[in-house]
């Protein structure tokens, strides 16, 4: 077990960024995961701390102890990939088995260690089969076996469970901050679902073209977003932002007024707040006709057009509008996140 | 891959090319700026009885000893290129002065040995390397609208010609056409003249030499194109006919544009591949009507004298020629790679 | 190919294709059969001045030697003209090529698809360009130095210039080949604790072996039907089948010996009918690998 440190990583193909000066402590035991839309270098990140890749700038240190020239066999960690890497030719039991025997640990220990680690994943059924012979979540579950069978220092999944369908996916998520909480072994986790995000990760670390936009637990995350990306990344659905102008502690926008914001400098602003914050009244701060309506299920969803933009209002679910019907919604100030117009950093309220 | 390891990875197929792909055309540059040495003759005088008599003789000692101490001959610069075997310059001007047209002038050319090599390769060359992708396209359709279970046989069939190698492909096609042998003997009968030899023709030797080659680079194009039409997406085949094309606009504007990066692929293949056309040549024993590039060095190598600067000499022009038809293709790599 | 209505082909079009593909079936197979009936009659029947049905009914065989068939030329190119020791040359040589390339190939191959460096592309192209050198110019290149290193006439030496020349071709076909097999697999080896090489060991060859089988038909064809090195560089006692059968037609015009020249070139095509027969959806992969993938 280990910490992990990112040091000014850097990756770049010729001119193109894949990761931006990325700097991050990763604890012991901790269970950290990478969010952030399609292309936006969480892989790349992921290889690199594996030594898959080589970096362009910046070190990476496991333990306190400077990896960058290391091969992936000598930096002790284990990973599981997106597309599983199992090994097509040996059966599920070899492929478990297979770390132990290219490191030299001795043959004794080899079955008990191969079986014990099975059993966690609830495999003990199909060791004799070949991977093609496996479901995707039998896969997923071998590959993870094969992760825990011997004790790295770092685990680091890359989207692991996106090849499974809804329900499996739950049940593995499970699976898998269950195997943390046992193991205690510092993971870094990738993927581009929030919801796996908010569930597993002691720490969130969102990233966009590259960059890392916001580091925090996922309720900080949620409730204070650092930017314009993470407040519109973040949620579902996501965070309502309106673009106007601030006079005299006032917020205006097309069909928007929203009072109450005393102390804050004059100028253009960026006004985010979530949909299920915001409620139906008869007057209030948004007034514009409807846009469409849904029904959730435990709730429907009004939006209306304002400011812009479009803008989601969550509602009971009996609530019933029209399209083109005027309705109005009450956006108190306390509820409101505000952002700077040009940068898009947050702008906290005194 | 890190550099280290890639390293160790190529280095023995490296090895194997740097010493015996890349250090030949050293060599062959070399040995064609250089003439084997003369011999060197001595004059001795003989005196007898009737007095003296002054003779010349090649003194074998000096000459295996020069030999030996210039195995590389005498450095000549570029005479053998400009010579009557290969470029042959100075011939070219006096034909060009002396010949009364154009035409005379490029017959006249032709009868050159190099530009008559050069001409019978290009044309082979640019003849066959169309024709046989043509014609493998054909058979790749008519095998397509076969049923299955016919399928592999015909396959098999049409893949004898190309496997074979062209030394005897060549030889099983010209015992047919022999005046003795059965195709000989029908178009004696075809022609209605009983002494109709194909050997003793010129243009019926190159038109028996493209034929064979057609044969034998159809089959590559039929299977490179039979696989290329199983995998025409099929959607938007359906998408075409619902959208009212006609069958010959579904192979005009699916088809076709699908299968055009495999016609420049084997076109380009090919173009290699035709280019060194030499075994069919000797099969045929065509060498007095027809002669290809590959074949002069083959023929300038062999025998009793193995003129090996010559051969160097037409080998150099040979790459020239290779890297001046590859060219258009190694420009695009570049400049695409360029841009990426 | 589904059958719907808009896919039937109208009986005109299906005639005019069939009939096509009949002429070139005849046009493709009748040579070797000829050839192959023909190997076992005399040269007065094969090559009939008179009437070229002798060649079917085998009258001039029957009269010379007692039967319609005869294997004559056979026993003359294979026992009295030691056809045998050249096909000897040709196992050797063909299996010592097939072996050494794949080996090379297959290293260096696997390095250039794992290589995500821009050399890697620069070396693939340096190749195509060796791949268009014809044979016979690298053999001029190769005579002089081989004569004064005495390096000339050996099967080794033949061996290893044939291995060389076909080093181009099955970089290419193993590097496409190599590329289809997932990145994940030799990554996870690595991360499980192999170096490259036992990574490559342990992960990569137990699953490379249809590209590696298809690439190798190829290479045993480049050596099996060379005649442009073979002929060059070996001496006459080591000599291969494919340039023995060209030494049969120029040395000896004497009666009977062109016979011989059938019978082994008909020798010489069997096993390759054989191979196609075995391997024929190989070869078909193999032709189109390099092709469909651009
Ligand atoms: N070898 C490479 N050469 C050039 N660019 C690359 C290379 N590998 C990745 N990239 C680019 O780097 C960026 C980041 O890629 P990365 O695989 O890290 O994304 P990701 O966050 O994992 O995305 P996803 O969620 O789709 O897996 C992408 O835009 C990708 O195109
Ligand atoms: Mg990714």
């Amino acid at each position: 077990m280990a910490d992990i440190q990112l040091q000014n990583l850097s990756k770049r193909w010729g001119t193109f960024v894949g990761v931006q000066t990325m700097n991050l402590h990763i604890a012991d035991g901790e269970f950290l995961v990478l969010l952030g839309p399609s292309g936006c270098g969480k892989t790349t990140t992921m290889r690199m701390i594996a030594g898959l890749e080589d970096t362009t700038e910046g070190d990476i240190l496991i333990g306190g102890a400077r990896v960058n020239d290391l091969e992936p066999k000598d930096r002790d960690i284990a990973m599981v990939f997106q597309s599983y890497g199992l090994y097509p030719t040996m059966t599920v039991y070899e492929n478990i088995r297979f770390p132990l025997k290219v490191r030299g640990i001795p043959q004794a220990e080899h079955h008990e260690r191969v079986m014990r680690a099975s059993a966690t994943v609830e495999l003990d059924d199909f060791l004799q089969r070949k991977p093609a012979a496996l479901s995707g979540g039998q896969r997923q579950r071998v590959a993870l076996a094969r992760a825990i069978v011997r004790k790295p220092k770092v685990f680091l999944m890359d989207e692991p469970l996106s090849n499974l369908d809804a329900k499996l996916r739950v049940s593995t998520r499970a699976q898998i901050k269950n195997l943390h909480h046992e193991l205690k072994t510092t993971t870094i986790y990738v993927t581009h679902d929030q919801i796996e995000a908010m569930t597993l990760a002691d720490r969130v670390v969102v990233m966009n073209k590259g960059a890392v936009q916001q580091v925090g637990t996922p309720l900080d995350i949620y409730d204070r977003p650092a930017n314009t990306f993470v407040a519109g990344f973040i949620g579902s659905p996501a965070m309502n932002l309106i673009e106007g102008r601030m006079t005299g502690g006032v917020f205006e926008a097309d069909r928007v007024r929203i009072p109450g914001f005393g102390g804050i400098a004059d100028g253009p602003v960026t006004l985010g707040f979530r949909a299920e914050d915001a409620r139906i009244a008869d007057t209030g701060e948004i007034a514009a006709p409807v846009y469409s309506m849904e029904l959730l299920g435990d709730a429907s969803m009004a939006t209306v057009q304002a400011g812009g933009a479009l803008v989601a209002i969550k509602a009971a679910k009996d609530f019933m509008a029209q399209i083109g019907q005027p309705i109005a919604a009450h956006v108190p100030a306390d509820i409101c996140h505000l952002f700077d117009a040009a940068t898009g950093q947050r702008i906290e309220r005194p | 891959m890190k550099h280290r390891s890639f390293f160790w990875f190529f280095l023995p197929t490296a090895t194997a090319m740097l010493l015996f792909i890349a250090f030949p055309i050293v060599s062959v540059l070399i040995q064609s700026v250089y003439a084997p040495h003369e011999q060197v003759i001595i004059e001795v005088e003989n005196c007898g009885p009737f007095g003296c008599t002054a003779t010349t003789t090649v003194d074998q000692e000096a000459t295996r000893a020069l030999r030996e101490a210039q195995p590389m001959g005498r450095f000549v610069g570029l005479d053998i290129y400009f010579n009557r075997a290969h470029l042959a310059v100075s011939e070219i001007g006096a034909l060009w002065t002396a010949a009364p047209d154009l035409g005379t002038f490029f017959s006249r050319l032709l009868g050159l040995p190099f530009y008559g090599a050069l001409s019978f390769t290009l044309t082979y060359t640019f003849l066959v390397t169309p024709f046989s992708l043509m014609l493998g396209f054909v058979i790749a359709l008519s095998v397509n609208a076969l049923p299955r279970i016919l399928r592999g046989p015909t396959i098999f069939f049409s893949l004898l010609p190309m496997i074979v190698t062209p030394l005897v492909g060549g030889l099983i096609l010209f015992w047919m056409i022999d005046s003795r042998g059965v195709l000989g003997a029908f178009f004696q009968y075809l022609s209605g003249d009983p002494d109709l030899s194909v050997k003793a023709s010129t243009p019926m030797m190159w038109v028996m030499l493209i034929v064979y080659g057609i044969w034998s680079s159809a089959p590559f194009a039929f299977v490179v194109y039979y696989a290329g039409l199983q995998t025409v997406p099929q959607d938007t085949l359906e998408s075409a006919m619902i959208d009212g094309a006609t069958r010959w606009q579904r192979i005009r504007y699916v088809m076709l544009p699908h299968l055009l990066p495999l016609t420049t692929f084997m076109a380009l293949i090919k173009i290699m591949d035709n280019f060194r056309v030499f075994e069919p040549i000797i099969s045929f024993q065509a060498s007095a009507h027809a002669q290809s590039l590959s074949y002069f060095i083959y023929s300038d190598l062999g025998g009793e004298t193995r003129l090996l600067s010559s051969a160097a000499a037409t080998s150099v022009l040979t790459i020239i020629g290779i890297v001046i038809l590859l060219s258009p293709v190694l420009v695009r790599t570049w400049r695409s790679f360029g841009k990426a | 190919m589904s059958t719907t209505v808009a896919d039937r082909r109208p009986a005109s079009l299906r005639l005019a294709l069939g009939a096509f593909l009949v002429f070139w079936l005849i046009l493709a197979a009748f040579p070797f059969l000829w050839t192959l009936w023909g190997s076992f009659k005399v040269e007065g029947d094969f090559f009939s001045r008179a009437d070229w049905m002798n060649a079917v009914s085998g009258t001039l065989t029957e009269a010379e030697t007692g039967a319609p068939f005869t294997g004559d030329g056979y026993y003359g190119a294979w026992v009295q003209e030691e056809f045998w020791r050249a096909g000897l040359n040709t196992v050797i040589v063909t299996v010592s090529v097939v072996v050494i390339s794949l080996t090379f190939g297959t290293l260096g191959g696997y390095a250039l698809s794992r290589s995500p460096y821009r050399y890697a592309f620069w070396l693939l192209i340096i190749a195509l360009v060796f791949r268009a050198m014809p044979p016979i110019t690298l053999v001029s290149g190769y005579l002089l130095p081989f004569f004064e290193w005495n390096l000339w006439g050996h099967l080794p030496t033949t061996i290893i210039v044939l291995v060389a020349i076909n080093q181009p071709f099955t970089l290419w076909m193993l590097t496409s080949f190599f590329r289809n097999i997932p990145k994940d697999l030799d990554e996870s080896a690595m991360v499980d604790g192999c170096s490259r090489f036992q990574a490559f060991r342990h992960v990569i060859i137990p699953v490379m072996w249809p590209g590696v089988i298809t690439t190798g038909l190829f290479s045993f064809l480049l050596a099996y039907n060379d005649f442009a090195v073979t002929s060059m560089l070996l001496s006459r006692e080591n000599l291969t089948m494919v340039p023995k059968i060209e030494s049969f037609l120029g040395t000896t015009q004497t009666r009977g010996n062109v016979m011989f020249a059938v019978a082994s070139v008909v020798s010489v095509t069997a096993p390759l009918f054989i191979l196609v027969m075995f391997f024929q959806r190989q070869i078909v992969s193999g032709l189109t690998a390099g092709a469909v993938k651009g």
